[in-house]
C-alpha cells in the first residue's frame, strides 16, 4: 500500500514536473512566432503607409502651395500621376534633420531643411509647417505606429572648390549613384557670378569621366575667368546630371563671411513668398566686427524642365536701399517672390558684398523654392533609433523630374503583450 | 512503480510531440519577416527610369546601341549597393501563340539569391500613333451643334495678340472633332439667322454651344437685335445682351465666353462707324456697355423682366453694377488654380494649360441663388476662391430642368482657349474610344526582377 502510494507520489511530481518544462518550451516557441508575425505586420503596414503617402496627393490638393490647413495628407505632385511627389508639399514638411532655428527679431521658430549646406539655406516659419503629430493624425497612425520619412536625391552630385588652385576657380564634380559612380553622364551646368566689375551668367554642358567625376577649370580658356582669392568674386553653381533616364542636381554657393558678416535667406510668409534676407550677425558666430553694412541683390530664377532659368526680379517690400546692417537697426530686409513665379520650382539666389576703401567682398547664397530645384533632402518624423524593432521601406520617386529616394521607417508604439 | 513507467512514457510521447512540432513550425529568416518590397521598387524604379521616356527609348534600340550601357549604369546607380538586379525586355506579339521573345537582357548578377521579386512595365514606341475615336456630344442627349462666332464684321476686345478669327481656327480644331456638326458663323447676319431660329446649313438649333471668340466684345446683327437691343433711354445695347439671355434660355444654348468681363461691348463693324463708336480705347466699331450687359444677360437668362437702371452719380447701371472681382477684393485670385476635375481631363483630353491663373473679372457666388444657377449643376474649371468663382459652366435650372447655359473665365487677357476647351469638355465629358494598344512590333515589355544579396 505504501509503495503504491509512494509511486503515485512520485509519478505526479515526475509529471507536472515534465509538463512546466514542455509549458515553457513551447511557450518559448509561440512567444517567438508572435513576435516575429507582429514585426511582419509592421513591415506591411510600412509598405502601405509609404504607397499611401506617395500615391496621394493630400486634401486640399495644392496644400503645397499655401498654408491652409491640410485635412488630409499625401505628397503626390497633383498634376501628375504614379509616383511623383510635389516639391511644394515637400517644403512644408517641418524638418527633423536639423536643429530648428529660431530668429531673435522675429521672435519666431523655423523649421531648418538646409542650415547653409554648401551655401543653401532653407529656414521655413515653423507655423506655416505640417508637423509630425498633424501628419500621424491625418494617416491615422496616432499612438499606434511611430514614423520617420526621408526624401533623399537618388544620385548624389557634390561639387567642391579646388583648393589648390589659387588664381582663378576650379571646381570638382563627383557623380555619385547608390554606391556606384555615373560614368559617362551628361552634366547641365549654370553659374552665376558677380564681382565689383560685373555680374554674369554662363549655361554649359560637359560629362564625367568613367569614375563619374568632371573637372571644370574657370581660367579663361573655353570656360570664363572667374577669380575667387580675397573673395573678389561669388557664385552659385548648379549642376543636372542625367545618364540613362536618371536624373541628379547639386549645387555649391560661395557663403563667405566678409567683414561686415554675410546674409541668410528665412522664409516668413509661404503662401505670399515672403522673404527676409537676415544679416546673419545676430544669429551665427562671427565677431562683433561682422555686423556692419552689407549690400546686396536678390533674384529669384524659375527653372523649368529644360534647365534654362527664367530670371524674375523679385518685390521690395522694405523699401530703400538694398542694405542691411545690423549694428545700425536694419537687422534684415523684405522681399518678395513675385506671385506669377511663386508657383513654379525655382530658386533665389541672394548676392551680397561689403564696400570699403580698401576692397570689395562678395558672398552668395541660395535659396530653392521647391524641393528638388537644387537637390536638397527631407526629413520628416521622429527619430527611429532606440526603438524595439523598426521596418523600413524604399520606393524611387521623382520630385521636379529629379530622382529621389523615399524612405519610411515604421515602428509601433503598442506593446507586444508578449509574456516571458 | 507502473505509475512512474507510464508517466515516463508520457514525457517521452510529450517530447517526441515537442520535436516534431519544431521540425515543423520553422521560423522565417528575419529578412523575411521585415522584406523590403521589391516589387514596389521594381515598378518605381522602372517608373523613374522613365520619367523622360529614357526606358522607352532604349528598350527600341538594337541591341549593339551604347544606351544600353547607359541603362545599366543607370540601373546600378539608382538601386541600393545590396540589391541584385536582372532587367528584361520582350517583344509584344500578336497572335499566333507565342506571346513575348527575348530582345535584350541586362543583369549584374549571375543568380538573384534564394528570394526575388519583380514588376513588369510595357512601353510603346515613340513613332507609333494611336488613333482615338470621340463620342459626339449630343449623340446620347441631343443638340450637338457648336457655332463658332467667326464674324468678320465684329472687332476683339482683351483677346490681344490674336484675332477673333485666329481663335475662331483653334477653337475649331480643338473642338470639332468632340460635336456632331461645327458652324463657323461667318459674319453678324449669319448670327442674327440662329438668334432667329433658322438654321444655317441644317444642323439641331436647340442645345447648341455658341462660343464666342471676340473676348469681352459680342458680335450685334444690325436690323432687328441692334434696334430692338437698343435701350434708348439709357443709351444702351444692355437690352441685346438681355434679348441674348432670353435666347439662351428658350434655346437651351451654351453660351461661352472665353476671357474678361462679359458682354461689356457691342461690336458691328458695318453698324458703328460714327467717330466715336469706340471702346474709349481705341478699338472702333463697338460701343461700350459696361457691366450692365452681363447683369442684363442674367436677367434675360433667368426670364426676369427688363429694365432695372439706376444712376450711380456717375452714369446709368443696369441692376447690381460692377459685380466681377479680383485681388483687390480677395488677393488669391492673384493666382488661382484648375479644379481637381479639369486636372483630370487634362490628362483624360489631352489639353494642358497652365494650372495656374490671373483671375481679374470671377464671378460673384451669389449669383447662384439670384439666377437659379444651382451649385450642383456647375462644373468648376477653376477652384472657386472665397465668394468668388474665376471660371465655370453655370447652368441655369427651373423645375430640375436645365434652360440655358454659360461658360464664363472672368481670366486677365490674353485668352487661353485650351481653357476655354477644356471647360466644355469637363461639362460635356465626352467619351474616347481609344485603338488597339498591342500593336505589333509597337510595344515592348520590361521586366526588373530584384533579389537581395549579403545578410541573412
Amino acid at each position: 500500500m505504501t509503495g503504491s502510494t509512494i509511486d503515485h507520489l512520485v509519478s505526479l511530481m515526475v509529471f507536472l514536473g515534465a509538463i512546466l518544462l514542455f509549458i515553457g518550451l513551447f511557450n518559448q516557441t509561440i512567444q517567438t512566432a508572435i513576435l516575429y508575425q507582429h514585426h511582419r505586420s509592421i513591415a506591411t503596414k510600412c509598405s502601405d503607409l509609404l504607397d499611401n503617402m506617395l500615391l496621394n496627393p493630400g486634401n486640399p490638393l495644392d496644400w503645397g502651395k499655401n498654408n491652409c490647413p491640410l485635412t488630409g495628407f499625401g505628397l503626390q505632385d497633383p498634376e501628375f500621376m504614379q509616383y511623383r511627389l510635389s516639391s511644394f508639399s515637400l517644403m512644408r514638411l517641418l524638418s527633423s534633420s536639423g536643429n530648428r532655428v529660431y530668429y531673435s527679431q522675429t521672435g519666431k521658430w523655423y523649421s531648418n531643411v538646409s542650415w547653409g549646406i554648401g551655401g543653401g539655406y532653407f529656414l521655413l516659419q515653423e507655423s506655416e509647417c505640417i508637423n509630425y503629430s498633424t501628419a500621424s493624425k491625418l494617416l491615422g497612425i496616432n499612438g499606434t505606429y511611430g514614423f520617420q520619412l526621408t526624401i533623399t536625391p537618388t544620385v548624389d552630385v557634390t561639387i567642391v572648390e579646388d583648393k589648390i588652385v589659387t588664381d582663378h576657380l576650379r571646381l570638382n564634380v563627383t557623380v555619385m549613384g547608390q554606391g556606384f559612380p555615373l560614368a559617362g553622364a551628361s552634366v547641365d551646368y549654370l553659374i552665376f557670378w558677380a564681382n565689383s566689375t560685373t555680374g554674369d551668367f554662363r549655361a554649359n554642358t560637359t560629362e564625367t569621366n568613367a569614375v563619374g567625376f568632371v573637372l571644370l577649370d574657370f581660367d579663361g580658356n573655353g570656360l570664363p575667368r572667374i577669380e575667387v582669392s580675397q573673395n573678389q568674386t561669388a557664385y552659385t553653381f548648379i549642376a543636372r546630371v542625367s545618364l540613362g533616364g536618371l536624373r541628379g542636381v547639386g549645387y555649391l554657393s560661395r557663403e563667405t563671411v566678409t567683414k561686415a558678416g554675410n546674409i541668410m535667406p528665412f522664409i516668413e510668409n509661404y503662401e505670399d513668398g515672403t522673404i527676409l534676407l537676415a544679416h546673419k550677425w545676430g544669429k551665427n558666430d562671427p565677431g562683433e566686427e561682422c555686423q556692419g553694412a552689407l549690400h546686396f541683390n536678390a533674384t529669384f530664377y524659375v527653372l523649368p524642365d529644360n534647365f534654362s532659368p527664367i530670371k524674375s526680379d523679385v518685390l521690395n517690400l522694405t523699401g530703400g536701399p538694398w542694405l542691411v546692417n545690423y549694428g545700425q537697426k536694419k537687422p534684415f530686409y523684405a522681399v518678395q517672390i513675385p506671385p506669377e513665379a511663386r508657383n513654379e520650382a525655382g530658386f533665389l539666389v541672394v548676392t551680397y558684398w561689403r564696400e570699403d576703401e580698401s576692397a570689395y567682398e562678395y558672398g552668395m547664397v541660395v535659396m530653392p523654392w521647391g524641393i528638388g530645384t537644387i537637390g536638397i533632402s527631407v526629413i520628416f518624423g521622429d527619430n527611429p533609433s532606440g526603438k524595439e524593432w523598426v521596418a523600413t521601406d524604399i520606393r524611387q520617386v521623382l520630385v521636379n523630374n529629379i530622382a529621389y529616394q523615399a524612405k519610411l521607417a515604421l515602428w509601433s508604439l503598442e506593446g507586444y503583450q508578449v509574456i516571458g | 512503480m507502473m505509475r512512474t513507467i507510464e508517466v515516463f512514457l508520457v514525457i517521452i510521447i510529450i517530447t517526441t510531440a515537442f520535436i516534431i512540432s519544431s521540425f515543423f513550425a520553422v521560423l522565417p529568416q528575419p529578412r523575411q519577416v521585415s522584406p523590403l518590397n521589391l516589387r514596389r521598387l521594381a515598378l518605381t524604379t522602372l517608373e523613374t527610369l522613365d520619367g523622360d521616356y529614357d526606358l522607352s527609348g532604349t528598350a527600341f534600340k538594337s541591341s549593339g546601341d551604347p544606351a544600353w550601357g547607359e541603362l545599366q549604369i543607370a540601373l546600378s546607380a539608382c538601386l541600393p549597393p545590396n540589391i541584385v538586379y536582372n532587367l528584361t525586355v520582350y517583344e509584344v506579339l500578336s497572335g499566333g501563340t507565342q506571346l513575348y521573345t527575348l530582345i535584350h537582357s541586362i543583369s549584374n548578377a549571375e543568380s538573384l539569391g534564394v528570394s526575388s521579386d519583380a514588376s513588369s512595365y510595357l512601353v510603346a514606341s515613340s513613332n507609333v500613333t494611336f488613333s482615338v475615336v470621340p463620342e459626339k456630344i449630343g449623340e446620347r442627349t441631343g443638340g450637338g451643334t457648336l457655332y463658332i462666332l467667326n464674324c468678320s464684321d465684329a472687332n476683339g476686345w482683351w483677346i490681344t495678340g490674336y484675332t477673333g478669327q485666329s481663335l475662331a481656327g483653334d477653337l475649331y480644331r480643338l473642338l470639332s472633332p468632340y460635336f456632331k456638326t461645327t458652324i463657323m458663323l461667318q459674319n453678324t447676319t449669319q448670327l442674327a439667322k440662329i438668334l432667329d431660329g433658322m438654321s444655317i446649313q441644317g444642323e439641331t438649333l436647340p442645345n447648341a454651344t455658341v462660343i464666342n471668340t471676340v473676348g469681352e466684345a459680342v458680335p450685334i446683327p444690325s436690323g432687328y437685335y441692334a434696334t430692338q437691343g437698343y435701350d434708348s433711354g439709357h443709351t444702351s445695347y444692355a437690352k441685346y445682351c438681355y434679348i441674348l439671355g432670353q435666347k439662351i434660355r428658350g434655346f437651351n444654348w451654351t453660351w461661352v465666353s472665353i476671357v474678361g468681363y462679359p458682354l461689356y461691348y457691342v461690336s458691328n463693324t458695318g453698324l458703328f462707324t460714327g467717330p466715336n463708336d469706340q471702346n474709349t480705347y481705341g478699338i472702333y466699331g463697338m460701343k461700350c456697355v459696361g457691366p450692365s450687359g452681363f447683369n442684363a444677360f442674367l436677367d434675360g437668362l433667368d426670364n426676369k423682366g427688363y429694365g432695372d437702371w439706376r444712376w450711380n452719380g456717375y452714369e446709368w447701371v443696369y441692376d447690381s453694377g460692377w459685380i466681377t472681382g479680383d485681388k483687390e477684393d480677395d488677393p488669391r485670385l492673384a493666382s488661382v488654380s484648375l479644379s481637381p476635375e479639369a486636372i483630370y481631363y487634362c490628362n483624360y483630353y489631352g489639353i494642358y494649360p497652365s494650372p495656374y491663373q490671373m483671375a481679374t473679372r470671377a464671378l460673384p457666388s451669389w449669383i447662384r441663388d439670384t439666377y437659379h444657377l444651382p451649385d450642383t449643376h456647375i462644373t468648376y474649371i477653376l477652384n472657386p476662391v472665397g465668394n468668388w468663382i474665376p471660371g465655370a459652366v453655370f447652368r441655369h435650372v427651373v423645375s430640375n430642368r436645365i434652360e440655358g447655359s454659360f461658360l464664363a473665365l472672368g481670366l486677365t487677357r490674353s485668352p487661353d482657349i485650351r481653357l476655354t476647351a477644356l471647360g466644355l469638355l469637363c461639362a460635356y465629358k465626352p467619351r474616347l474610344y481609344r485603338s488597339e494598344y498591342t500593336a505589333s512590333g509597337t510595344s515592348r515589355l520590361i521586366v526588373l526582377q530584384l533579389g537581395q544579396v549579403g545578410g541573412v
